[in-house]
């Protein structure tokens, strides 16, 4: 439940962005083995929800898309 | 014989010349001579040939053409003897141009003065309408140039209401004939006035040359089109009309279309009209279909981009992993090296003393004292045998 809340409330341009800083940190090949891979995972999360958004809102496209065709 | 007082003597005189030269009998050519007008209102000059002369008296506003010094004019009028100063005159009734040379120059120079009043301005033209209704035709009802006007107008367009105001269109009537014609049209309700006439001489079409015809024409509240036949000389009446058309026949062919140019012309806009509109619609359909696939487009991209950003963050995590161990590996091989245990397995020894600290140097030890030799693989008890202070190298 919480995973969909997070999808429905997902920011896409936010995450987006988070998901590029963490990139840009392992690029850097530096620090803790521990936060990289606290990081790895969020980011794995945020990927994650990106696309179920994205899933969800081509749906929905599909969707209103073919209510309005049919109306025709 | 009969004394007569002076007074008397001039008035039987004056009497027998009025029986006698009244304004049907004659009238006297000559030049002008000595012109001019006086108080504003009245008009000299002396008329004369090579062998006589005769003064020419008029009020100013008896005169109906513009006269100066030179020109060659017809006086009509009564001869009479002056009371008071015994003055011998010609009192005139009218004066006419005569001679071309006369006319043209009195013509050019009302062309000036008209031209000064604004008479001919271009800004002021009116065009015609389009597809004008009713008419006023100010022409000779016997003349071709009448019917050649009738007959390409009904060629061209049929439905047009026409009223003709007949009139003289040459002589000494045309002037105030299509004068009146010009004022009592131009208060009825048409769409244009037109003047038409034929081709002419020059004095035959000096009525439209009438400095009141071209007032009428100028003062005309309907928009006017003046054709007088093939002429090289344009007439004022032309220059002061809204629209000048060459010649009768060209006169209908300005004021109306031709209606197959304008069925064409229909078929043209509505043709245009058509291809506009469809275009319209398309250009509306395209932006439609554009804006329905933008969504998809755009999850398309940001699906692409997610890609991207997953790839780069697993490119970035192994090359993360690789150099951590990379490190740990240079740190493992560092440590080896150090390891005393190698030195040992290369056939090194350690020797301590019994207390098990470390001996540096043979100097240290004595006979008797008991060592532990630590080897690669184990340890073992010694005892000191001897010393032997020799050095080893």
């Amino acid at each position: 439940m919480a995973a969909k809340k997070e999808t429905k409330s997902i920011d896409v341009a936010k995450g987006f962005d988070e998901l590029e800083a963490i990139a840009a940190w392992f690029e850097q090949g530096d620090g803790d083995v521990d936060q990289g891979l606290k990081k790895f995972e969020r980011a794995m999360t945020l990927a994650d929800s990106l696309k179920q958004r994205l899933d969800e809102a081509e749906n929905s496209i599909r969707d209103i898309k073919k209510r309005f065709t049919s109306e025709e | 014989m009969r004394l007569l007082q002076v007074s008397e003597f001039v008035e039987v005189v004056n009497t027998i010349l009025k029986e006698t030269l009244s304004l049907e009998v004659f009238a006297v050519e000559g030049e002008v001579s000595g012109y001019r007008v006086s108080q504003g209102q009245w008009v000299s000059f002396d008329l004369k040939d090579d062998n006589a002369l005769v003064n020419v008296f008029l009020p100013l506003w008896k005169l109906q053409v513009p006269v100066e010094d030179g020109m060659r004019v017809k006086v009509i009028g009564l001869p009479r003897v002056y009371p008071k100063y015994g003055k011998f005159s010609l009192s005139a009734e009218r004066i006419e141009l005569t001679g071309e040379g006369a006319l043209r120059k009195a013509l050019a120079a009302l062309r000036v003065r008209l031209e000064k009043e604004g008479m001919f301005d271009p800004s002021r033209k009116r065009g015609l309408p389009r597809f004008p209704e009713r008419i006023a035709l100010i022409a000779s009802r016997e003349s071709a140039a009448y019917g050649d006007f009738i007959r390409v107008l009904s060629e061209r367009w049929g439905g047009l209401k026409i009223d003709l105001y007949h009139v003289v269109v040459q002589g000494e009537r045309a002037p105030d004939d299509i004068t009146a014609a010009l004022t009592q049209a131009s208060s009825g309700e048409y769409d244009a006035i037109i003047v038409t006439r034929g081709g002419g001489s020059f004095e035959e079409l000096m009525c439209f040359n009438d400095e009141r015809v071209v007032r009428a024409i100028h003062a005309s509240k309907i928009p006017t089109m003046v054709a007088i036949g093939h002429e090289r000389d344009l007439t004022l009446a032309e220059e002061a009309a809204d629209v000048r058309g060459s010649t009768p026949t060209d006169c209908a062919r300005r004021l109306v279309p031709d209606r197959r140019d304008v069925q064409y012309e229909l078929a043209t806009l509505l043709s245009s009209i058509e291809t506009e509109m469809l275009g319209r619609v398309e250009h509306g359909r395209s932006l439609i279909e554009r804006a329905l696939n933008a969504p998809a487009s755009w999850i398309g991209l940001q699906r692409s981009a997610l890609r991207e950003q997953t790839s780069r963050l697993e490119t970035g995590v192994r090359q993360w992993l690789r150099s951590l161990q990379e490190r740990l590996a240079a740190d493992l091989r560092l440590l080896g090296s150090l390891d005393p245990k190698a030195v040992l397995s290369r056939g090194y020894a350690i020797v301590r003393d019994a207390s098990g600290n470390g001996i540096g140097s043979a100097t240290l030890l004595h006979s008797g004292d008991a060592l532990r030799v630590t080897f690669h693989d184990g340890e073992v008890q010694a005892r000191v045998d001897g010393t032997d202070q020799q050095k080893l190298l």
